[in-house]
């Protein structure tokens, strides 16, 4: 869909949240009736696409079971009722995995657009389904690039709106999840370090540079550039590892 | 018509037959044989040159061209055999003059015989490639004589020796020498080169390395380079004596590698009078004399640049880290104008004004200018201290000169930036107190630096001398405006400052004495009415006043007070006991400065117009003060001044400290998106290359800082990194 221009977009989208048609099948019919939102709604409909209409209303009553009663979003309570119904912990990465398909704006927070749009991409319509994803979601990170996908999403998603930074609190808990999953052995330090600077918040470039940082630079440091434009809080993190003694200082070249 | 003629003339070849005697060839040659004994032994005279030459014409003419050139090696051989005999026997110093006078005989014999043999020589010569008559006598003299085993080895010892007694003062036959190595080169160079040349080499190879070893170990430095220069100049003179010119070159090569080369450590680092005491001690002389030698070696200059380099940065280095110098900075810049005259000297008198030198000393001063952080402050206050009162009754031209010599300074320091805060600081300090020597010199130093530095690096002090002409004028016209109703109150003077070229400074206010307050307020409707929009605010921690005060003897004193020292005094017009509680709230001056004007007040002798209660020389809260009516002083003016520090305090000098490196962020920030905005995407060290370079006029950026710098612009999405490359940084417009 990215690869659609803005108005096209649009049209995909209203031609979506009428009929409740997957992306596919929408971008498909639209593209047959070249663009024309009308042309495409009534040959959509003509063809007894009913079976589509039926499935839409079984992924809304989806949504209608963990919806929020006063909103008409899944907020906290109903994300923990859906990890229970699904048998994970809320923390559980595949969570992350999960917010990340449905693209979802905030943390804690599934809007009925993201949820259902969500679950007719990933092709669920029951809880049996929902459930028969779940590994599928988790071997995902098992990909480099899927990986890093999720991983620089996770800061949009998990930062305070309006603001520019994420909270050192939130962004722990959140490498934890990831560098256990990619096995950083310099994980604790780090957040330790973190904390003895005090910081408060963290930038999106330490963010995003820290992933590179934790796949490039191995665990001794020994192929630590101190030249190689990392973000000065990199740079003094690799000072309090040696100042730790950690590990050894590299001699000069 | 006689072309005609000319056509039927025919020439006929010369049918004569000559009769060739069979026993003619060597009836000849033996004429010619005789001949060539006789000129061999000196009896030429009595020979005929033109029957000769018929004679040896009329051999080759006839084919005997062969028989007669074999029969001169020949005969040349037996005589030069005979000859070698002779000068074998020569005895002691008599061979070389045989073997000279000989070689002249022979010389002048191959030139009659060669004359003589002349067809053979132009003609049959050629022909049949054979050598020169000329030649022939060379090689042969060469093979028979020079190459004798007899003589070959004498000539060379003799020569060798011959040398070695020029060497130790003896006075040897010049001429002769020159005449018997003329010789050998006319023999060829290669017989030059083998038979002299290479041995002599190796010989002065192996004198030099002895003697130096000798010079080494009982000389000290001066006097060895002496020796070497001597040395070197009679090798130079030997050869252009009586040797072959392209020798110069080998033989001072063998000097310089034996004399300089293989010493030169030893010599440079040598106790008491190495490189350093010379140095140390200007000895120009003994400088010069080892630029100029040690120039000719190889790695000779650099040597000597290395060892002075290290030498200046390590005095430097204890110049500016020296405790006991930090106290004056004057004197601290002082010296450091004195040790650069000195070497500027050195390099100029003594170093030919070497370029390499100049630079070495250069990079020298800006290393250990900058080892001390307070250097830019010391400057300044050096400039200070001279436009307060060192270039009081100087003239013009020397002032330019030590104006000029800051300057130099000056391009040596690192943090520029730093330099024109603290010159801002001292500067607003001379206008406002008005204790500036000479507005020229003020005014020069400042085009100086606007050129080493550029309009923006000078604007806010030139500024500040706008805001001291325009403040002259406004009084002017205050007075001329409301001068009549002000005429018997306090004269004021208001200098009106700009904010933002001078040195922000925090506003602490206090209250000034009604007389005062009057005239001020009146000030301030005049200005405010001829400046709309406008905001003035009395900086009281800046002013001066002058005092009338009568004391009780009747004698009268004109005190020249600081702002707040007045509003101290002028509350004794009215009371003759004030504690320091009832001052302070009377004044509301802040307690440090309320504390350090009552201390300038009671406290110094022969200044103490209060008398304080209980006397001790500093103040408390519960102190009393009294007017002192037995105040005396010689003078009628006595001028009172508050205890400050001239130099700044540490947490003043934090602060500016501060200051700077706020003020350089936005300015390293600027780089950062020039640079990005003309190159659109560049790699990190690039940016920090480029951003050092851009900064260096004004001060040398920390690595560290600029990368902050970059990360809070990507912070505010002026600048991203790369998708692939994360070095990689892109301009996002």
């Amino acid at each position: 869909m990215n690869k659609l221009g803005f108005a096209r977009k649009e049209k995909v989208q209203q031609f979506m949240s009428v009929t409740g048609a997957s992306e596919k099948v929408a971008i498909q019919t639209m593209k047959t009736h070249d663009w024309h939102l009308e042309g495409a709604l009534e040959a959509f409909y003509n063809e007894g696409n009913a079976k589509v209409v039926q499935e839409k209303n079984r992924w809304e009553l989806l949504f209608n079971k963990y919806k929020d009663p006063k909103a008409d979003m899944i907020m906290a309570d109903g994300i923990s009722n859906l990890c229970n119904d699904l048998q994970v912990e809320p923390q559980d990465i595949v969570m992350l995995v999960l917010s990340w398909h449905f693209q979802a704006e905030t943390i804690c927070e599934f809007s009925k657009q993201e949820f259902v749009g969500g679950v007719q991409s990933l092709e669920i319509d029951s809880l049996e389904k929902f459930k028969k994803k779940i590994p599928f979601l988790r071997s995902e990170l098992k990909d480099e690039d899927t990986f890093r996908e999720i991983y620089n999403f996770a800061f949009d998603w998990a930062k305070e709106k309006g603001q520019k930074s994420l909270a050192l609190e939130t962004a722990i808990g959140l490498w934890q999840l990831f560098f256990a999953e990619m096995q950083w052995p310099l994980v604790e330090h780090w957040c330790q370090f973190l904390e003895d600077r005090n910081m408060k918040v963290i930038s999106r470039d330490v963010w995003l540079q820290l992933l590179e940082f934790a796949k490039t630079v191995d665990s001794t440091l020994s192929n630590y550039d101190a030249e190689g434009a990392w973000p000065c809080l990199l740079d003094e993190f690799v000072e309090y590892l040696i100042e730790k003694g950690h590990c050894a200082k590299k001699s000069d070249e | 018509m006689s072309a005609q003629k000319k056509r039927n003339f025919q020439i006929e070849a010369f049918k004569h037959r000559v009769v060739v005697d069979p026993k003619y060839a060597e009836k000849t040659w033996k004429i010619l044989e005789h001949a060539i004994h006789e000129i061999y032994n000196h009896n030429a005279s009595g020979l005929s040159f033109e029957e000769l030459y018929r004679n040896a014409y009329n051999m080759v003419l006839h084919k005997f061209g062969e028989k007669l050139y074999s029969g001169l090696v020949s005969t040349m051989t037996s005589h030069l055999k005979e000859i070698a005999k002779s000068i074998e026997a020569a005895q002691g110093g008599l061979f070389l003059e045989e073997l000279n006078r000989k070689w002249a005989e022979h010389n002048k014999a191959l030139q009659m015989i060669r004359d003589i043999l002349m067809y053979m020589d132009r003609t049959f010569i050629p022909s049949t490639h054979k050598t020169p008559v000329h030649e022939l006598g060379l090689n042969l003299w060469r093979d028979h004589i020079i190459h004798s085993s007899k003589i070959q080895k004498r000539l060379q010892d003799t020569l060798l020796e011959l040398v070695q007694h020029e060497r130790t003062g003896e006075v040897i036959n010049r001429g002769l020498m020159r005449n018997v190595i003329k010789m050998l080169m006319d023999l060829g160079s290669s017989v030059y080169q083998e038979d002299f040349e290479k041995p002599f080499l190796e010989v002065s190879a192996d004198f030099y390395r002895l003697e130096s070893q000798q010079f080494i170990e009982c000389c000290d430095c001066g006097d060895y380079l002496k020796k070497a220069e001597k040395r070197l100049n009679e090798e130079i003179e030997r050869v252009s004596h009586y040797l072959d010119a392209k020798s110069e070159s080998k033989i001072t090569n063998v000097v310089e590698k034996e004399m300089i080369e293989s010493h030169m450590h030893r010599l440079v680092h040598m106790e008491n009078s190495g490189l350093v005491n010379m140095i140390v001690d200007d000895k120009y002389e003994d400088l010069g004399r080892m630029y100029n030698l040690f120039r000719r070696v190889p790695t000779g200059l650099a040597l000597i640049r290395d060892v002075m380099t290290s030498h200046i940065r390590e005095t430097g280095k204890q110049l500016v880290t020296d405790p006991e110098r930090l106290k004056d900075p004057v004197d601290f810049v002082q010296r450091l104008l004195d040790e650069k005259d000195k070497h500027d000297k050195i390099i100029s008198s003594a170093l030919n004004n070497d370029k390499t030198f100049q630079n070495a000393l250069n990079s020298s001063f800006e290393y250990f200018i900058n080892l001390n952080p307070r250097s830019p402050e010391f400057i300044s206050l050096f400039v200070d201290d001279k436009l307060r009162k060192g270039l009081k009754g100087v003239t013009e031209e020397d002032v330019e000169i030590v104006l000029d010599k800051v300057m130099m300074l000056f391009r040596y320091l690192q943090e520029k930036d730093v330099f024109e805060k603290y010159y801002k600081q001292h500067l607003a300090k001379r206008l406002l107190s008005g204790k500036t020597v000479s507005d020229d010199a003020e005014r020069s130093l400042i085009v100086k630096l606007k050129t080493e530095c550029g309009y923006q690096f000078t604007s806010k002090l030139e500024g500040m001398f706008t805001d001291m002409k325009t403040s002259q004028d406004t009084m002017h016209g205050f007075h001329a405006a409301v001068g009549a109703e002000i005429a018997d109150g306090p004269s004021l003077t208001v200098q009106v400052l700009t904010t933002g070229s001078w040195p922000t400074q925090s506003v602490t206010t206090c209250n000034l004495p009604p007389e005062i307050l009057g005239v001020c307020d009146k000030f301030k409707t005049y200005y405010l009415g001829t400046h709309t929009g406008r905001r003035l605010s009395w900086q009281t921690n800046m002013g001066t006043a002058d005092l009338k005060a009568t004391f009780g003897k009747g004698q009268k004193h004109e005190l020249n007070v600081s702002t707040y020292q007045m509003c101290i005094l002028m509350l004794f017009n009215n009371a003759d006991r004030l504690s320091y509680k009832e001052i302070e709230q009377a004044t509301e001056i802040p307690a440090s400065d309320l504390k350090r004007c009552l201390q300038s007040l009671a406290c110094v002798k022969g200044k103490n117009v209060l008398r304080k209660e209980p006397m001790s020389k500093d103040i408390a809260e519960d102190d009393a003060f009294y007017f002192n009516d037995k105040f005396s002083s010689k003078f009628y003016k006595v001028k009172i001044g508050t205890v400050v520090a001239q130099k700044e305090s540490e947490p003043e000098k934090q602060e500016t400290r501060q200051r700077v490196e706020e003020d350089r962020k936005p300015q390293i920030e600027a780089a950062i998106v020039r640079i990005m905005k003309s190159r659109r995407v560049l790699d990190h060290n690039n940016i920090v290359a480029e951003v050092t370079k851009q900064l260096n006029s004004r001060f040398l950026p920390n690595p560290v800082v600029i990368k902050k710098r970059i990360e809070s612009l990507i912070e505010r999405e002026f600048l991203e990194r790369d998708k692939t490359d994360r070095k990689l940084y892109r301009y996002l417009a």
